[in-house]
């Protein structure tokens, strides 16, 4: 089990759930901003955007984390992945792109007070297509449908594209526009916070309602998967998952905002934790192992030093970072 | 083939690119714990103001650093996966440790630029330090990677496949010290002059005001201490090129064949053909003198090696020449500057040296990309070398050429927003808004 490939697997897995728990609200942000409605449109807009500014490259880092874990500790994986899932990549880069410069133009702009809505829906628009295409990346992998023979991936054109991954890119964007409307109940106050909170219970059906569509289509469309998600440890987390999504929701019901925010992080880490459960022991679904496609001993002992001085590094900065931005997010702009 | 020459021109050009906002990512934090500490050490506050008119340019700048720094990361993959199968499990831990360094930097720098109301001054001040240190070890780590591909060591070969992998070893290869300590030091030069041209643009047009003075002197401080020790630290590589490199080394001198006394080219045009360059001005013996301290001394050309396995000097010959003249165009601004300061302490700048800091402000960047040039098209045609061809190392996707053309589109949008955004008629850190008109747009 202590392996050492198992290790910096758990690095991999640790990596995704920061990136969704603290990037994806960054992404559900974006979403919201051009969902935003009703007779507070405007100040729904500006509180999202104040509350990324400080955070959003930094919780950005989770996913070249991820991506630095996988080439170093998984190499042939990294490579089979990165070369059969191209065109979802390609797609999510370009996303993240947009969405970077977007957020720094419009944020940056909007001190000379000229309106920069254009920059806005740009924004907004590569918010939703970067998680959808994570999503169905991430599925992709556990499809089963990618063929990986003698050392080498088949490549496929269409292969990422399938009712399984567009169920899973929609959950990726669903988990995105889950989160943020959670978290800014605690950062906001009277009406504009009502607003979050009843945004964050329809989110939280609407996900309910995609992950549980999501374990039918995958019993028809990626069955070894399915398989093992309701067997073993998997369905374990998922029974986790669904009772920590319900409580959310009464929490929110309740207005008991701080537990909803952590227990919205919570149903999201629990589902994650329950399909990199059914993925276990693999990296792509009936292809290809961890350990087959793990770097050598010595690499792996070395990168799990790195990580270990890096997480003490990383930790105290990390808190002292969310603890000075902590409550509502200030309105003026660092000048 | 066309997949393969898609894949090398879009690698190219996302590192053209990335280079250029982290290298500034580099240069800028130091510059800015400069002011801080002048600031909190002589209690003048418009030193703390300077630095605060630079965070709106440099918060832009950062964040297309990071997302033109996660295309690399992708890229690597999606180009390059067998490359980065063989090469993963070596160079990962350099790429591990970079990651470490720039999740402190980003940090750090939310807490410097967000945190006005919220830290303290000293607080402050500290988090640019932190900047500085953690932006510098990150491309020490990261130039780490590059220099392995270029003196790979760490492992064996065992009919092809990797055995006793050294993952330490690799990470302190023999090019390492040379590379990470010329590479970084550039990036203080490159960005002390980019700024300084801004300045001194600034001083040109509108009339003179303190600040635009303080921060030229400032960026002209970073930038000329930085000079000297580009000379030194690029002797040091010239040096160590001539043992480890020497394919490199003939193909940036255009030494066709092996030489005794060879001398030092500059300029001209490498003609493979004739084994000549045409129109170049030769220095006797000078090439022997530098790279081993004596004049006599025997110089390896590009025929002691087998054709199909050295560089095209053609690629490699001018953009060292361009890195070098850089070099002294700098310098000359540089010596102009500081004489003129020396002799008139407290005179404003005239404005035909102003006039030769601007000329001089883009040759850091240009020398620094031409700089990266050289070390890239002479390793040619290896990507792991005397390992892996730079053919054996691309993707088995087909179809680059499209992606290339997708992130030629992003590239160009991403830079004419930028420039529309800093050269607008309050220009970048010239002009920041007065309280009233913060409130004003918060309303």
């Amino acid at each position: 089990m202590w392996t050492l490939e198992n290790l910096a697997a758990g690095a991999v897995y640790l990596g995704l759930v920061m990136y969704a728990v603290f990037g994806g609200a960054d992404f559900g942000g974006g979403i919201w901003t051009a969902l935003a409605s009703g007779p507070r449109t405007p100040e729904q807009r500006d509180q999202l955007f104040n509350a990324i500014g400080p955070v959003w490259e930094t919780n950005h880092v989770w996913l070249i984390f991820v991506v630095v874990t996988l080439f170093t500790a998984f190499p042939e994986g990294f490579a089979a992945l990165f070369t059969v899932l191209m065109v979802p990549l390609v797609i999510a880069l370009i996303g993240i792109n947009f969405r970077g410069a977007a957020f720094a133009f419009r944020h940056f702009g909007r001190q000379t007070g000229r309106p920069v809505s254009f920059m806005a829906s740009i924004f907004a628009a590569s918010s939703m297509l970067t998680p959808f295409a994570f999503g169905m990346a991430v599925t992709a992998a556990a499809s089963g449908k990618i063929v990986f023979m003698n050392g080498l991936v088949q490549v496929e054109p269409w292969i990422w594209f399938s009712p399984f991954t567009l169920v899973g890119g929609a959950v990726g964007m669903g988990i995105c526009a889950y989160l943020a409307p959670i978290y800014m109940t605690v950062r906001s106050d009277g009406e504009l916070r009502g607003d979050f909170r009843q945004r964050g219970i329809i989110a939280g059906l609407v996900l309910g309602i995609l992950t549980a569509a999501e374990i039918p289509v995958a019993m028809v469309d990626a069955p070894l998967f399915a398989g093992r998600l309701l067997a073993s440890w998997a369905a374990f987390f998922v029974v986790l998952a669904v009772l920590a999504g319900i409580s959310t929701q009464v929490l929110l019901w309740r207005c008991r905002f701080l537990p909803a925010q952590i227990a919205a992080a919570g149903t999201v880490t629990l589902a994650m934790t329950g399909f990199a459960a059914a993925m276990y022991p693999d990296l792509l679904v009936g292809q290809l192992t961890l350990a087959a496609a793990a770097a050598p001993t010595a690499t792996l002992r070395a990168y799990l030093s790195v990580l270990a001085i890096g997480i003490i590094i990383l930790v105290p900065s990390l808190l002292f970072l969310y603890w000075t931005f902590r409550g509502a997010p200030d309105s003026e702009l660092p000048h | 083939m066309a997949d393969l020459l898609s894949a090398r021109a879009l690698m190219g050009i996302s590192l053209g690119f990335h280079i250029i906002y982290s290298t500034i990512g580099i240069g800028l934090p130091f510059m800015l714990m400069i002011a801080e500490w002048r600031s909190l050490r002589t209690g003048d506050e418009s030193y703390h103001q300077l630095a605060r008119r630079w965070i709106r340019p440099a918060a832009i700048l950062f964040a297309i650093g990071a997302v033109s720094g996660t295309i690399i990361s992708f890229e690597l993959g999606l180009l390059w996966p067998r490359f980065m199968a063989f090469s993963g499990p070596l160079i990962g831990l350099a790429f591990s440790m970079e990651g470490f360094a720039f999740f402190t930097e980003a940090i750090f720098l939310a807490l410097y630029f967000y945190g006005e109301r919220r830290l303290s001054r000293r607080m402050l001040f500290f988090c640019t330090i932190v900047l500085t240190l953690s932006s510098a070890t990150s491309a020490v780590f990261v130039i780490s990677a590059n220099a392995w591909m270029n003196t790979p060591t760490g492992f064996h070969l065992v009919n092809g496949v990797l055995a006793d992998v050294h993952p330490w070893q690799a990470f302190v290869n023999p090019a390492w010290a040379h590379e990470a300590v010329h590479g970084t030091l550039a990036a203080y030069a490159a960005t002390g002059f980019a700024v300084a041209g801004v300045y001194a643009a600034a001083l040109l047009r509108g009339p003179a005001r303190e600040h635009h003075q303080r921060a030229l002197t400032l960026a002209m401080t970073v930038a000329s201490i930085s000079l000297p020790l580009m000379l030194v630290s690029g002797d040091w590589a010239a040096m160590t090129l001539a043992v480890q490199q020497k394919p490199k080394l003939a193909a940036m001198e255009s030494l066709f064949t092996s030489t005794r006394g060879a001398p030092l080219v500059i300029g001209g045009w490498p003609d493979p053909a004739s084994g000549r360059v045409l129109y170049g001005i030769e220095i006797p013996r000078f090439l022997s003198l530098l790279a081993y301290r004596d004049p006599d001394a025997l110089v390896e050309g590009l025929d002691a090696l087998p054709p199909g396995t050295t560089p095209d000097p053609r690629l490699v010959h001018p953009f060292f020449d361009l890195m070098v003249g850089s070099f002294f165009i700098m310098l000359a601004a540089a010596v102009w500057f500081w004489w003129l300061r020396w002799r008139r302490r407290s005179a404003p700048m005239g404005r035909w040296p102003l006039r030769a800091v601007l000329v001089a402000s883009p040759f850091g960047m240009i020398a620094l990309e031409s700089g990266w040039l050289v070390t890239e098209f002479g390793r040619q045609p290896w990507i792991v070398h005397g390992h892996m061809r730079v053919a054996e190392g691309v993707t088995t996707q087909t179809g680059i050429g499209l992606v290339l053309f997708t992130f030629l589109v992003v590239y160009l949008v991403l830079t004419a927003g930028l420039l529309r955004l800093l050269f607008r008629p309050a220009s970048a850190g010239t002009q920041i808004p007065s309280r009233q008109e913060d409130r004003h747009v918060d309303s």
